[in-house]
């Protein structure tokens, strides 16, 4: 006897394995779809610091998110927490706080941390790592800042300084100490340990030992900021050990990418997605959709000596911007989406108004993305619906600067978990 | 008070080569420089060593010159020089009568010249465009304008010389219808620097004009054509490859240290500072990339940059075609123009031919100041080039091989390694990383210093002892220089860094609210 | 509005070299490499490949031997979000490398299992007994620089060809082709009967042409022009088959990879014959699940009451077909499978047979080992034959192909 079928159909199909697809894709996984996730490397996730930005500037520094969304998303109409609607924004930070290990992320849309860059600058951010969160400087403090010799991402001398002078908003509770200490617990003779490195050093206790050795004559009872380099697999026993056996707070300063935290991140979202069911197929970029009237039929995807072909009821693109490659723009100025060849939305058709002429100012052109409806499906330029059973998650929508706002991975979280809610919806009525 | 017998202002090529001259002749010398050393027409140039080729037909006692000069850069200058060797290839775009005229012009030039097959070109560079139709070869090379002109600076203070870079000269003294020296003031501290000197020769390039106006010699016009450059983020020939034909834009590709840079343009510029990139005009060198390498336009950019040649007025060429009038240098004698002594002004010429201009206007003050002595810039070698071996691409992969373990790669696009930024940076003692970039080529690679400059930040708050505000400003400062290199070509894979770049200095570090 | 039909578009013609402008430095790939991870005497992929490759351009001698330290596991491409041919850039430049300074003989050996195989199978006992044994292997490892403790596997003293010459395959209307690789036919010939049997019992009739090598281990030594003479001669004994349109397929993931994709991408084959051959060559996983999706797969499988640790080889990666023995193992009742979260077991071909890479080599498959030796299995799967001897030699637990798993549960 034969099992019966017309070839597989997945529920799903979601282009991307970076924050938003993997969100997406566990939501789905776990409400029992079958889900299909192709990608043709590793994520984005792996870039971020670990926190979750919601809302960070507006551009004035955002003390509680919560409270300046609904005039952020009045101020800006196109933004894709509009188009996601701001319920999905605190559903997505409740809904992921309980997909990683408990308590592996805290704090809430109500208010943000202000926790220390690399260069000492205090960034807002909704979420943390519980490994990060001791860091956070609104109620001032004293701080040590380590350093380790051989790592060339992190420099606490220049931190502290600039930590030193932060400006918290705050009145007299906000003042920062901090000075920096560097410590060389034995690498075994590598000048350029990586933060990877690092990383797996730090899970063996004997490493701990003669670092925790080092460090405890030159503490001065302030908490102890560590490069975000304290263990992979097993962040939270490094840094618990460390709290214990220094007996201050300790915490972690995120870095250079390819960030630990980013890592660790992506790495427990892919095991919740496999053990959740949820396949994924790395390597092939899609180089061809098929589609049918409003519908998405097939995307095909490259694949040693012939592409293959993915059927799903459901489709979500969730491969990014410009950086991750989801976003294209060759020499002519011409701008494409990568994967499905979805109208792209916002790019100023002259080349001298894309970008301003000062670095750090706002840019038209990093505000592009594809057009969405209030169901993420995308948009051409009529306002019509290109495909119905298509979604949009992420750094592929238009009308954000999630660098400037600090609002990346609020974007990708509300986002993603929305496009898994409208398919489950829809899959219930 | 600073005290000399010869003051030269400017320190580009020909300025730095006038001071090594003149201090290796014996005069006690002090070179002076608004900005840092090479930071104008020299440090914006393509790179290319001339065998002349270029000149061959239009110009043959330049060609000459340049093919003369050429083995002299290679005798002294190894170190800063890629032997690459140059070709001249006809594209279907180029007039077909052009090749016999060159191969001619090469040979009354003395340019060692060889005819080549299109199959053999293509053997020697397979990305060429196979459309091809021959060819010849000539001496052609690479050649590193920062490291030519430290090197002459470097030689220069071995005889003697003072180096003042970041001086800008505000006035030059006369007395009696003779220049006496000048004021300057230190552009970083603000202080101001009286410089008594017997001789002052006026190397400042496309500011030349402005120079002779402090001296009181007026009508000195120096006309900025300004040409453009585009860096592309690896070596897409090993040779230099000259389009066969009547110079004109975008016809040259300068494979040098790991880059191409395809250039140039030419346009009156709104002055000597004006280093605007027009779009037109990258779009145009990207057209004629691609007449080169098909696929050109796929290939990725790095940056931009433009850079003015000094073009002397002359009343045989019309104003609005800068690239007719000669290339030959101008020694302008005030002497005879003004009736001002000790005050000569030199500028045009190229960069291959600068050693040869410093000598040229070292003779001429040797005669106004009555004494004979010989020239030897030819024949002695700059500091670092003793060895007369010249420079090769793995030459860094080689160096960093040997120290995998012991040192840190801080640039890791261009394989910089701590140990090394460190002694550059003391060495250079300076506050500005772009001084740093210029010196090692720090942050020149594909993601243009999106890793290595928080880590050179870093690193030079400590090895300067910097406050935060100097740190601070040092690498904000860097960004936007940065960002004026790469806005105008930020299309392909050159966009997708430098969103990731925004993603790290924004996103990861919150650089814009540092204080 | 949207009626968008045959989108599909040629992929743009990014050579393997030009594919080094793509990288934006982002690091992915060197948190992925399991060699630079536990040696620093690797840089890792980004470093050896698309930032080195800048510095080697033209005639000059590659001055960078600590390339020779990538394994070719081919990680970094797959894990690249930039779509980096890093594994490929770094072949090439090793190859170079070899090419400029001589390969050593026992790379030369190693890369050669026919002939080995060819030598040592009328003698299977004595040699395995040889090679067993602590003073030959010492004195081997002096001699010829192969670990002494490495993996080697044991001779069969039969091959799998005499086997399949004398079996006479079920004339049915499906045929198939099956690519069995130097492995099966010299180490493990059982396998290959596994193979010919549940395809059997799918309907098909199995054709075993006379075949040799790959050429993969040439390539991964860097002897480019011996592999690709390796490479045609396969694609010619078996274009024939392609020619009519049957499907190859193979139990080797890596030497089915080779057909595929690394002869092209790596080797610059492009012979028409090789091309036509790659299209038709599918893992026997991929083929099976293909079968499945189609409702054509036999699913009358028995329970097997068992849990298995399933390690999936980094070569089947580059396949893109994810990974499919997960979806077949899903149809087998009472089969629990516990995939291991690891990417690489060390050995990567032949490299961790090499004297100065087998410390290298058993650091890298140290989770790997420890997870499936807590595990306590009776057996391991894994689809890469020197992935399960290396699997073997660091758990001490037999480790067996996907399709035993699947042959043990359809009772054959």
């Amino acid at each position: 006897m034969t099992a019966a079928g017309p070839g597989r159909v997945y529920d799903a199909l979601v282009v991307g394995v970076g924050t938003a697809g993997l969100v997406t894709a566990l939501r789905l996984a776990k409400q029992g779809a079958d889900v299909l996730v192709t990608a043709k490397g590793v994520g984005a996730t792996h870039l971020t610091s670990g926190t979750v930005d919601v809302l960070g500037y507006t551009p004035e520094r955002v003390v509680n998110p919560a409270a300046a969304l609904p005039d952020f998303v009045r101020d800006h109409p196109e933004h894709p927490y509009a188009r996601a609607g701001l319920q999905a924004v605190g559903d997505a930070l409740d809904w992921i706080k309980l997909q990683l290990p408990d308590g592996a992320l805290v704090g809430s849309l109500e208010a943000n941390f202000l926790l220390p860059t690399a260069v000492g600058v205090p960034k807002p951010s909704a979420l943390a790592p519980e490994t990060m969160a001791p860091g956070d400087l609104r109620n001032g403090g004293r701080f040590t800042i380590v350093g380790l010799a051989g790592l060339k991402d992190f420099y606490p001398a220049y931190l502290a300084d600039n930590l030193s002078r932060a400006r918290l908003g705050q009145e007299d509770n906000g003042r920062v100490e901090a000075r920096a200490v560097t410590i060389s617990p034995p690498t075994g003779g590598v000048a350029d340990v990586t933060p990877m490195g690092w990383a797996r050093r730090f899970e063996d206790t004997e490493f701990r030992k003669t670092v925790i050795a080092e460090l405890e004559p030159s503490l001065d009872g302030g908490a102890v900021g560590f490069p975000a380099v304290l263990g992979l697999d097993s962040a939270r026993t490094v840094w618990q050990e460390l709290n214990d056996a220094l007996g201050v707070p300790v915490f972690e300063i995120p870095t250079l990418p390819p960030s630990v935290p980013g890592n660790r991140m992506a790495r427990a979202l892919r095991a919740a997605l496999t053990r959740a069911g949820g396949r994924v197929v790395m390597g092939g970029r899609v180089i061809g959709v098929r589609g049918a009237g409003e519908r998405l039929e097939e995307v095909v995807v490259d694949a040693a000596a012939r592409p293959k072909t993915y059927r799903a009821r459901d489709y979500v693109l969730a491969t990014g911007g410009f950086a991750s490659r989801g976003l294209e723009m060759d020499s002519y100025g011409m701008v494409r989406e990568a994967a499905f060849d979805l109208p792209v939305t916002g790019m100023p058709p002259n080349a001298e108004a894309r970008w301003a002429d000062e670095y750090l100012a706002a840019h038209p052109a990093a505000r592009v993305g594809i057009g969405v409806d209030d169901e993420l499906r995308p948009l051409d330029s009529g306002h019509g619906v290109v495909y119905e059973n298509v979604r949009v998650a992420g750094a592929a929508l238009a009308g954000a600067e999630p660098w400037r706002e600090k609002s990346g991975e609020g974007i990708s979280l509300a986002t993603g978990l929305r496009a898994a809610e409208l398919i489950l919806e829809r899959r219930g009525g | 008070m600073v005290e000399a017998e010869v003051l030269v202002i400017g320190g580009g090529a020909t300025g730095a080569g006038v001071a090594r001259d003149a201090a290796m002749r014996g005069f006690s010398t002090v070179l002076v420089d608004r900005d840092d050393l090479a930071m104008g027409t020299t440090g914006r140039f393509h790179g290319l060593l001339h065998s002349g080729g270029r000149y061959a037909v239009k110009d043959p006692p330049s060609a000459a010159e340049c093919m003369e000069e050429n083995r002299a850069l290679r005798r002294i200058a190894a170190d800063a020089i890629e032997d690459t060797g140059g070709l001249f290839v006809s594209t279907p775009w180029d007039d077909p009568a052009y090749p016999d005229l060159f191969h001619s012009g090469c040979i009354e030039a003395g340019i060692p010249v060889e005819i080549l097959s299109t199959a053999e070109i293509l053997r020697r560079e397979p990305r060429l465009n196979p459309r091809i139709s021959g060819g010849f070869a000539v001496p052609d090379g690479a050649i590193d304008a920062w490291k030519t002109v430290w090197g002459c600076a470097l030689s220069a203070k071995e005889y003697g010389a003072t180096i003042l870079n970041y001086h800008r000269i505000t006035a030059v003294h006369r007395s009696d219808g003779v220049v006496t020296g000048a004021t300057a003031v230190n552009a970083i501290s603000g202080e101001e620097v009286a410089i008594s000197a017997g001789f002052v020769v006026n190397a400042s390039g496309v500011w030349a004009g402005d120079v002779a106006n402090l001296a009181g010699c007026e009508g000195v016009t120096v006309l900025p054509g300004k040409g453009i450059m585009i860096a592309m983020s690896h070596r897409l020939v090993h040779t230099v490859v000259n389009r066969c034909k009547k110079p004109a834009d975008g016809d040259i590709l300068v494979p040098i240290r790991t880059v191409s840079v395809i250039g140039t343009t030419d346009t009156e510029a709104d002055g000597p500072d004006d280093v605007a990139i027009p779009q037109d005009e990258i779009q145009l060198l990207l057209e004629e990339g691609e007449k080169l390498v098909p696929g050109f336009r796929r290939a990725r950019a790095l940056r931009v940059w433009a850079g003015s040649r000094p073009l002397v007025k002359d009343d045989k060429a019309d104003d609005a075609d800068t690239r007719e009038m000669s290339r030959a240098f101008a020694l302008i004698d005030h002497k005879e123009r003004d009736g001002v002594e000790h005050f000569l002004t030199i500028t045009g010429g190229k960069f291959t031919t600068f050693r040869k201009m410093a000598e040229v206007t070292v003779d001429r003050m040797c005669e106004h100041l009555g004494t004979a002595r010989s020239c030897t810039t030819a024949e002695e070698a700059l500091p670092d080039s003793g060895h007369h071996r010249f420079y090769w691409l793995g030459a860094r992969l080689a160096r960093r091989e040997e120290t995998l373990n012991d040192d840190q790669l801080i640039c890791e696009c261009e394989l910089i390694s701590r140990r090394r930024l460190e002694s550059a940076m003391e060495q250079r003692h300076t506050q500005n990383l772009d001084d740093i970039r210029r010196t090692l080529r720090l942050a020149m690679g594909p993601c243009q210093g999106g890793f290595c400059i928080y880590r050179a930040t870093g690193i030079l708050h400590s090895v300067e002892r910097l406050d935060y505000s100097a740190a601070n400003s040092a690498l904000l400062r860097f960004l936007q220089e940065r960002w004026k290199g790469v806005r105008p070509i930020l299309y392909g894979d050159q966009l997708r860094q430098a969103r990731l770049d925004d993603w790290i200095f924004q996103g990861l570090l919150d650089v814009e609210h540092l204080t | 509005m949207s009626m968008i039909d045959d989108l599909i578009e040629p992929l743009e013609e990014d050579t393997i070299r030009g594919s080094l402008d793509h990288c934006i430095k982002c690091t992915i790939c060197e948190t992925y490499c399991p060699f630079a991870n536990a040696t620093p005497l690797f840089p890792g992929p980004k470093y050896v490949g698309p930032q080195a490759e800048r510095f080697r351009d033209g005639g000059d001698h590659s001055p960078d031997m600590s390339l020779d330290y990538c394994s070719g596991c081919g990680i970094c491409t797959q894990v690249c979000p930039q779509g980096v041919k890093i594994a490929e850039i770094n072949s090439k430049a090793r190859a170079k490398l070899w090419d400029e300074r001589g390969i050593p003989l026992r790379n030369k050996i190693l890369a050669r299992p026919t002939l080995g195989g060819r030598l040592a199978t009328p003698f299977a006992g004595p040699v395995n007994w040889a090679l067993g044994n602590r003073l030959v292997r010492g004195l081997i490892e002096r001699v010829a620089g192969v670990h002494r403790k490495a993996p080697l596997p044991r001779f069969a003293g039969r091959t799998f060809q005499s086997w399949a010459r004398h079996h006479p395959s079920p004339l049915t209307d499906k045929t198939v082709v099956y690519f069995h690789g130097c492995s099966t036919n010299y180490f493990e010939p059982r396998l290959g009967e596994m193979a010919v049997a549940v395809l059997e019992h799918n309907g098909f009739r199995v054709i075993v042409p006379r075949q040799d090598c790959c050429g993969l281990p040439l390539q991964s030594n860097g002897s480019f022009d011996a592999a690709r003479k390796y490479v045609r001669r396969l694609a010619g004994a078996l274009a024939p088959y392609a020619r009519r349109g049957h499907p190859i397929v193979a139990t080797s993931t890596s030497c089915s990879l080779m057909l595929k994709r690394e002869a092209r991408e790596i080797l610059d084959v492009t012979d028409p014959e090789v091309e036509e051959v790659g299209r038709q060559t599918y893992d026997i996983c991929e083929f099976l699940l293909d079968l499945h999706d189609r409702g054509e797969l036999e699913v009358d499988f028995d329970p097997l009451p068992m849990a298995v640790p399933y390690h999936a080889p980094c070569q089947q990666r580059g396949h893109g077909m994810g990974k499919p023995a997960l979806d077949l193992f899903g149809l087998i009742p009472e089969l629990r499978i516990e995939e291991i979260d690891v990417d690489c077991c060390g050995i990567a071909g032949t490299y961790g047979l090499k004297k100065e890479k087998y410390d290298i080599s058993m650091s890298v498959g140290d989770r790997l080992f420890k997870t499936i030796e807590k595990l306590e299995p009776e057996v391991a799967a894994c689809d890469s034959e020197t992935c399960r001897w290396q699997i073997t030699h660091g758990s001490g637990v037999v480790s067996v192909h996907p399709i035993e798993l699947l042959y043990r549960s359809y009772g054959l």
